[in-house]
């Protein structure tokens, strides 16, 4: 039995946190839990656990100190080591992780050739789902498309957008992810779509909206329009005094996702000449309106 | 050999409510049976080590985590190194 201060290698006067210190700095590297693979570890574990209990014991290291005891018989039967256990296998595989080698290539096989039990199921294993995103265009989420996505990693996926498609929806593409291992089946590509905004069409479920400006001879004579939908334009009629805010629908114009079509509804938006026009100006200052002509009534008090 | 719960607390020497926090966290596996748990060696031998790590080598449970994942992929590791290094010997080279 070597002297405990040596096996520590602390000087005599060290404090018990230097004592402390030193003997987790050492049992760090000694363990043989933590070294399962180091077979001198078990016997110098041995003798630090021996050093460190006489002297992280005040009472004991001062009797060792004056050469009441010596360094030997101390130390503590003990259970055997995780390792002796684990390295045999058998109750083991319950927590043992075999993950820390799936990134080799073919180790799943090697592994199932070696250990049936694993192997079983290494060798039906799915693969990955890889997820990708995709930005669309507004009328090409309401249309439908094709796309093709070029793949990080090299090659491409062509996918079919469906019409109606929504905003954050996921296309999943069957075996269209990583390969399985052994007999197992591919895992699936998941694109995320996510929908550009359109300039003046927005969707509010399977509806349209479009805010449509009108002169203010359209909105009060009435007229026949050109109007855009996501399908192309269509002529519309305004009826004879329209305003701001009147809407008009037109049936089946919104989105179309084979269960049901939507609407496009047209909000009109009165608009006045951008510069002065002094004709109507003049017009105005010699009009008299109904009398009861007060778009503010309903805020009076 | 088979330790039931009261002899597996006294030889692992740690308590019942401990027990119940290193179950949760799965840092034991015993056997589920009908009337108690049932433990074998190798669930006291962990146990020592976690022992161990916690009052000897001054690891919080953060660390028992994460040393115990990391142990357990070890031993995958070397079963496996083991395995190919018996199959190694056992076949003759190959040609290449």
């Amino acid at each position: 039995m070597t002297d405990p201060y040596e096996t520590l290698g602390v000087a005599r006067t060290a404090s018990s946190d230097d004592i402390r210190k030193a003997y987790r700095k050492l049992a760090k590297t000694l363990h043989p839990d933590l070294n399962p693979g180091n077979i001198q570890a078990e016997e110098r574990f041995k003798n630090l656990s021996a050093a460190n209990e006489i002297l992280s014991d005040p009472e004991k290291r001062k009797r060792f100190d004056s050469g009441e005891i010596d360094a030997s018989g101390t130390e503590r039967p003990r259970q055997p080591y995780y390792k002796n256990y684990a390295s045999k296998g058998g109750g083991a595989q319950a927590y043992e992780n075999t993950s820390g080698f799936s990134d080799f290539a073919g180790a799943d096989d090697i592994f199932a050739d070696m250990f049936g039990r694993h192997g079983r199921q290494s060798r039906r294993m799915r693969g990955h789902d890889l997820n990708y995103t995709l930005a669309i265009d507004f009328l090409d989420a309401v249309n439908g498309a094709k796309k093709r996505i070029s793949l990080p990693e090299g090659g491409s996926l062509d996918l079919t957008i469906p019409a109606g498609i929504e905003d954050h929806q996921v296309l999943r593409l069957r075996g269209k992810g990583g390969p399985g291992s052994g007999q197992g089946e591919a895992g699936d590509a998941l694109v995320s779509i996510t929908v550009n905004p359109h300039p003046f069409f927005i969707r509010k479920g399977d509806d349209i909206h479009l805010d449509l400006p009108v002169t203010i001879v359209e909105a009060s004579l009435g007229a026949r329009l050109k109007v855009p939908t996501a399908s192309g334009a269509v002529m519309v009629t305004v009826p004879k005094g329209s305003n701001t805010g009147s809407v008009l629908r037109l049936k089946g114009k919104g989105v179309d996702h084979g269960k049901g079509r939507g609407d496009q509804l047209v909000t009109l938006r009165v608009m006045l000449p951008t510069k002065p026009d002094p004709a109507l100006e003049e017009f105005l200052a010699d009009w008299t309106p109904a009398s009861d002509y007060d778009p503010r009534k309903d805020m009076l008090p | 050999m088979i330790i039931n719960r009261l002899d597996f607390l006294q030889r692992a020497q740690i308590d019942q409510q401990t027990l119940e926090v290193w179950l949760r966290e799965e840092w034991l596996l015993p056997s589920e049976v009908v009337s108690d748990l049932e433990f074998s060696d190798i669930d006291l031998a962990r146990a020592t080590l976690i022992v161990d790590l916690k009052e000897r080598l001054g690891v919080n449970d953060e660390g028992v985590d994460v040393i115990l994942h990391l142990i357990d992929q070890v031993h995958g590791l070397r079963r496996l190194v083991g395995g190919l290094l018996a199959a190694e010997k056992a076949s003759p080279p190959s040609e290449t």
